[in-house]
């Protein structure tokens, strides 16, 4: 094989491997949280939305969780404001937890708050 | 005083409406790669001649291409780097991860100003000829720039 034979083979194998690793991916963007369904309720102690995403701290029975939301953009589009985030709201978040067991952090497709849904992924089934 | 200037930097309409918004943020990240992929593309070559690789090509055509190339990409990268901070300067200044990339950012610096002080020195009296000490220079550059990207990575996973 000579060298150019070689590079477009190796770089045929690279690109065939990546679409066919794709899909299993690509299902949550989230490498560092676990493919479980996972779901939070607990009181908003802190809320910092904003680049490059926003995050909320939970009360939950005395332990300290940390929520991940959205980009300002989608954020604003699930109408998660600082006034609905105020310091004291009772939130339920589903999304999925760290793959550390002992990591107290979650990321929030959805939240529920007064039994208003604030969908941040809208587009998929959760 | 620190947590006061912090906590200026952080509520300035600049670095309030970068953490607000939908595209300028990414941009400016943008910006910062660019400014990184122009500085580490240019010395990369220029670290590899002075630890001694293409001897034969005259180490003065890799400084004068490559050198004007790295510095413009060190101040674009530092200019979007300084916004990127600005818009979360609480968090980066508690990363341990960037303060060391500060330092490293520091190192970096400092070993490019030596070499060019030592080539101020010792080169009018000798040009065209390669000097001992540039090959601890040009490993010391291709390992801090390295640390310098891989640490600045790991600031936005932990």
């Amino acid at each position: 094989m000579n060298r150019r034979d070689f590079l477009m083979r190796a770089g045929f194998t690279i690109v065939a491997g990546l679409w066919l690793a794709g899909p299993a991916r690509a299902h949550h963007g989230w490498g560092w949280a676990t493919d479980e369904e996972f779901e939070l309720t607990g009181q908003i102690t802190a809320v910092k939305l904003g680049n490059p995403h926003g995050e909320m701290t939970l009360d939950v029975k005395g332990d300290e969780w940390v929520v991940e939301i959205g980009q300002p953009w989608r954020n604003e589009r699930a109408g998660l404001t600082h006034e609905v985030l105020a310091k004291g709201t009772m939130v339920t978040a589903h999304g999925h937890r760290s793959a550390k067991a002992s990591e107290r952090v979650m990321k929030a497709e959805r939240l529920v708050i007064a039994g208003r849904e604030h969908n941040l992924y809208p587009d998929r089934a959760s | 005083m620190a947590a006061e200037l912090l906590a200026g930097i952080e509520g300035s309409v600049l670095a309030t409406a970068l953490r607000g918004s939908t595209w300028v943020y990414p941009l400016v990240n943008a910006g910062h790669i660019i400014g990184i992929a122009l500085l580490f593309g240019a010395i990369v070559p220029v670290d590899l001649r002075l630890i001694g690789v293409w001897r034969e090509v005259p180490l003065a055509l890799f400084l004068r291409v490559l050198v004007p190339v790295a510095a413009a990409g060190l101040a674009v990268a530092a200019v979007f780097g300084l916004l990127l901070f600005a818009a979360n300067a609480k968090d980066y200044v508690a990363s341990g991860f960037f303060l060391a990339k500060m330092a490293m950012l520091a190192l970096g610096i400092a070993n490019a100003l030596t070499f060019h002080a030592l080539r101020r020195r010792h080169v009018p009296d000798d040009p065209g000829r390669d000097f001992s000490w540039q090959r601890l220079i040009g490993a010391t550059s291709l390992a801090v720039w390295l640390a310098v990207i891989v640490l600045g990575r790991l600031i936005g996973y932990f």
